[in-house]
């Protein structure tokens, strides 16, 4: 049903360049959205905005490249993940982003300790370990789909979540998680 | 990794999946960041194409368009009367012998064949 209605949005969007269509996807995805890059940059809340804003821009310009083979949901993260590469790789970093800065801009929103915690144990991990763990662990998604939106083999992915999740593990375990 | 493992790392995870980031204006500002080019251009390539068929109309019968297609009109139907009074004139007389069965298996083809060719492509396109 939720599917349908995004179908609906989208066919608006894209026939009648309906802005208020578009309006109501925003709002409907900019928590998950912004949420999964918050997770990506390690807390850094101006950098996920402008990445955000990006993917949305950037999903509106290609709204008719959308076919409904998947789910709107699983588009949009797609078009976000590319975001994330596109921006990593014009840093040239090939290495973990920076934490300091990262962990530094986080600190003005509630549940201060948690989410330091949640970025400290992110930043242990390589990208794609972090992008696949935060995909399924956060956002909920299988590793079929988190194969589709990271162009990743599921293979692959069941690799970086086996990874990613003995890391958090020994992470959680050192921090008194296990108690 | 054993199930202890996993059970932990969930409940770590579980509250940052609960996690609903306030919209505090971002809808607002992606949607003024949106760009107009796309219909702007659309809308101004309507206009114009809209403009030179305007334009070309007007030109048409200011410059006695409607004229000269009628002339064109006159002079193709006289040439093809003359062709078929030609044709007429010239055609061999001899007889055509018609075979029967040449006859009912075209009938065939028109009457079954492509009727049931057109039916079967119109059911896998609908």
């Amino acid at each position: 049903m939720a599917d349908l209605n995004d179908i609906s949005l989208v066919t608006q969007v894209a026939v009648f360049h309906n802005k208020r269509a578009f309006d109501q996807l925003v709002r409907k995805y900019q928590s998950p959205v912004r949420r999964f890059f918050l997770n990506q940059t390690l807390g850094d809340e101006q950098l996920s905005d402008d990445l955000a804003q990006e993917t949305f821009i950037k999903a509106y310009l290609n709204i008719t490249k959308f076919k409904g083979m998947a789910s709107f949901s699983t588009w949009l993260f797609r078009i976000a993940y590319n975001v994330h590469y596109d921006y990593m790789r014009s840093l040239h970093q090939t290495e973990d982003i920076d934490t300091s800065s990262a962990l530094r801009t986080s600190s003005t929103s509630g549940n201060e300790s948690l989410k330091m915690d949640l970025y400290k144990a992110l930043s242990l991990l390589k990208p794609d370990e972090r992008t696949c763990i935060t995909l399924q662990l956060i956002d909920g998604h299988q590793v079929d789909k988190i194969a589709e939106i990271t162009g990743i083999p599921a293979n692959t992915v069941k690799s970086h979540l086996k990874r990613g999740k003995d890391k958090m593990a020994i992470y959680l375990k050192q921090n008194g998680y296990d108690r | 990794m054993t199930d202890k493992d996993n059970i932990m790392i969930e409940d770590f995870f579980k509250q940052a999946a609960q996690q609903q980031i306030e919209d505090n204006g971002f809808t607002e500002r992606v949607m003024q960041n949106l760009p107009e080019t796309v219909s702007k251009s659309r809308r101004l390539s309507h206009l114009w194409t809209l403009f030179c068929v305007a334009l070309g109309v007007v030109i048409f019968f200011i410059f006695g368009g409607w004229e000269i297609v009628q002339l064109g009109w006159m002079g193709a139907l006289r040439m093809v009367a003359t062709s078929m009074e030609v044709f007429m004139q010239t055609a061999p007389t001899t007889e055509i012998t018609l075979n029967l069965w040449v006859l009912l298996g075209l009938a065939a083809f028109v009457l079954v064949y492509l009727p049931y060719q057109t039916g079967r492509k119109l059911s896998s396109v609908l």
